[in-house]
């Protein structure tokens, strides 16, 4: 392959500058206007002291998110919701401050299009759990279905247990946690943010990722198009400790059998590739 | 032995039976025209071009702009037969016809429907096809005629949210951008799962276009030939489906109706779906759709015309109950108020107009001239959307290109040709004795050609049967 530019050379000549991009996917902007707008202004103010029960036993999703938002109104903080039952969507399009704690199992796309509740599921989760979330904390008990975090663009969202397929599936930013193992196509179209698998990965791990990192601890199945071991470097294992170690999930190994994957960037700009480059896109 | 046949003069000289005495010098003699216009039926001057380019290539070609197939039946197939005995024709130039149009009625599920002056409104082009300017322009303009837009595959900007009293926010596979603040000012939610130009394929955003502001807006580096998916990233099939309309309903507090926007493709039975997955409007978008860029192949070799498209959807939604319940939208190809009432009277409940919004922005008019011809391209046939440099500042994120669409001039045409093309639906819908545009029906219509009344099931002009086997 002598006198075959590298994918680097072409995007410095087309002036790309991938090296300006390289950690902007952590990176957050604070722009001045926005700084004193951590809460939306039409956000009711809550008291995360006023803590709250509700059996959602024989109650409709409806009504249980109806609640949540009447709780809120009042002034709630903490609200825990018992018997849900696999109940779908719940807690959806929360976007305030929230203690919400769940005492059970949830259906699919639970708490999905949140910006900003800590939720805890003393349970598992059907599909599409914290789908196209924006912040907050979402933690799960147990195991989680499949496009775990599907589209999710920040916060964190862990789960103990093992995930299905597609986990971390156009993720646009924050942070995906599985404590054991995720199924075939996790990290499909990853465009930023970090996922963190402890267990095994399956199939086709990080296809067609534009950007972002995937870390896992146990075996790779097999790597998707246009997804190459990268390098471990002491920020990723500080990060992944400080990390592992807020949601308890270090191994007693610690990180340094991890192996992080990252894009190859030769989809960045397939129309510039050599015609011999070409079987990537097809 | 039978005698070989012998002249009764000299054998002929090869020249005199070539007669080449006084010939053309170098071309046989009697060969036709055909051979030096190149009609070869499979190997057309075009083809033997296809084939030179995808061997320098070795990939696919790109365009944007709309299919160039020229076989497709379509809307200068079908003429109206307006009132004369039969029915009492309304005073084209005084009275009065509704053009009201309600989108997502449903009481119990949508609180806040859509309410339109007119039938008509601008799709969904996102922010990064088109320039910041052309979108607040389309914005503006929708706003003046009490019509709406539609946000794309972008997310929603802000000047936008500004511009349009009614805006559509549409949640495509990617997710670009999908902020739940602006979800929550959205007046309805569209869930895309495909669009008429490239059915079953994602969108497609070439590195030119993918500037600085663009990349933020979608999570993505700066310059790279973005290519969408097309499979959404949370659902995949209809169930699926009805429990994320579920969820964005319950999310936005049942307030705003949920769009489904689909390529036509088996309308019959996907409209049929849609509509019991819970959809309140359903946006059937034909193979004539436009896009900024798509493979070539797919624009012209995927999906139905819109014509056929409207009647299958309208009789699944009667099959299965669902007419005068959910919406349905077409779009794909609309040219004028014309085009617009052939598909009201095929039974849809609005048109979406695209190109046809963005002509009336400036796409293709006579400016710049050098700037088209530098594309290798003259107005009147640019189709150069993909590469991002637009001469008229429509289809460009090129600050310096952008800034030749002028937002107020631009809002405005875009009003008057809303106006115009309103005014030729209640024109034709007058003419055929309705006094509203909604009641135009099939009955107005007539085919002129055996294809689009076998596609469609519109009566064939003069025997006034449809034509069937």
């Amino acid at each position: 392959m002598a006198g075959v530019k590298s994918q680097d050379d072409r995007s410095y000549e087309m002036g790309l500058h991938t090296e300006q991009l390289a950690g902007r996917t952590q990176q957050i902007f604070f722009r001045p206007e926005e700084e004193e707008r951590f809460l939306y202004p039409w956000a009711p103010d809550v008291d995360y002291n006023r803590r709250t029960e509700i059996d959602a036993d024989t109650m409709t999703s409806t009504e249980v998110n109806a609640k949540l938002r009447a709780l809120m109104n009042e002034g709630y903080g903490s609200i825990v919701v018992r018997n849900p039952r696999g109940k779908h969507s719940l807690g959806v399009g929360i976007l305030n401050r929230l203690n919400l704690i769940f005492e059970g199992s949830l259906g699919y796309f639970a708490v999905g299009l949140i910006d900003g509740p800590n939720v805890r599921i003393h349970g598992r989760v059907g599909w599409s759990c914290g789908e196209n979330m924006m912040a907050g904390t979402i933690l799960i008990e147990k195991n989680a279905g499949s496009t775990f975090g599907a589209a999710m663009r920040g916060g964190d969202l862990v789960c103990r247990g093992s995930v299905g397929s597609r986990t971390g599936i156009d993720m646009k930013g924050g942070t995906i946690i599985v404590g054991g193992d995720t199924g075939a196509f996790s990290g499909f179209m990853m465009q930023r943010g970090r996922m963190v698998v402890c267990g095994n990965a399956g199939k086709n791990l990080g296809d067609s990722m534009y950007d972002g990192t995937i870390y896992v601890g146990g075996e790779i199945r097999d790597l998707g198009v246009d997804a190459v071991p990268a390098e471990l470097t002491d920020l990723d294992r500080a990060w992944l400790t400080r990390k592992l170690t807020q949601y308890e999930l270090l191994p007693t190994r610690g990180v340094d059998h991890f192996t992080k994957i990252v894009a190859g960037k030769q989809l960045w700009n397939y129309d510039n590739l050599e015609p011999t480059e070409k079987k990537l896109i097809l | 032995m039978k005698e070989p046949y012998e002249y009764p003069f000299d054998p002929p000289s090869e020249d005199s039976v070539a007669m080449r005495d006084g010939a053309v010098e170098g071309r046989v003699a009697g060969s036709p025209d055909a051979y030096d216009a190149g009609e070869s039926a499979r190997w057309s001057p075009k083809a033997i071009a296809d084939v030179h380019a995808m061997a320098q290539l070795g990939r696919y070609q790109l365009r944007g702009y709309n299919t160039f197939n020229r076989r497709m039946p379509g809307f200068d197939d079908l003429v109206f037969v307006p009132a004369t005995m039969t029915r009492l024709p309304l005073e084209g130039y005084r009275e009065s016809c509704e053009t009201g149009t309600v989108l997502g009625d449903r009481p119990g599920l949508v609180s806040e429907p859509l309410r339109l002056d007119i039938p008509i409104y601008v799709a969904s082009m996102s922010f990064g096809a088109l320039s910041a300017n052309a979108k607040a322009a389309l914005g503006y303009g929708a706003s003046k005629v009490g019509s709406m837009t539609c946000t794309g595959e972008g997310g929603m900007l802000e000047d936008e949210r500004e511009a349009s009293t009614t805006l559509v926010y549409q949640m495509t596979p990617s997710r670009y951008m999908l902020d739940l603040e602006h979800l929550r000012m959205a007046d309805a939610i569209e869930l895309a799962v495909g669009q008429g130009a490239k059915p079953g394929t994602g969108g497609v955003l070439l590195g030119m276009k993918v500037s600085e502001r663009v990349a933020r807006m979608r999570s993505l580096p700066v310059g790279v030939d973005q290519r969408s998916t097309v499979r959404h990233p949370d659902f995949l099939g209809a169930d699926d489906l009805q429990v994320k309309i579920e969820e964005l309903r319950e999310a936005t507090g049942y307030r705003v109706p949920v769009f489904l926007k689909m390529g036509a493709t088996r309308p019959r039975y996907d409209v049929a779906i849609a509509a019991k997955a819970g959809a309140d409007v359903i946006v059937l978008d034909g193979a004539e759709g436009g896009t900024g860029a798509s493979p070539e192949i797919l624009l012209d070799h995927t999906g139905i015309p819109t014509v056929s498209a409207i009647r299958a959807a309208r009789e699944a939604l009667d099959e299965c109950g669902m007419s005068g319940e959910v919406s349905l939208v077409a779009s794909g190809g609309i040219r004028s108020g014309t085009d617009a009432a052939k598909c009201l009277a095929l039974g849809a409940d609005a048109v979406m107009i695209g190109t046809a919004a963005l002509m009336a922005l400036g796409c293709n008019a006579p400016r710049h001239l050098k700037d088209y011809e530098a594309l290798g391209t003259s107005p009147g046939r640019c189709h150069h959307c993909h590469t991002g440099l637009c001469p008229v500042g429509v289809t460009t994120q090129e600050p310096h290109l952008e800034a030749r669409l002028d937002v107020p001039g631009a809002a405005e045409r875009v009003a008057r040709f809303l106006t115009a093309m309103t005014m030729e639906i209640t024109l034709l819908a007058k003419a055929c004795g309705k006094s509203s545009v909604h009641n135009l029906e099939v009955e107005d219509l007539r085919a002129l050609s055996l294809e689009a009344s076998a596609f469609t099931g519109v009566r064939l002009a003069g025997i006034d049967r449809p034509f069937t086997w």
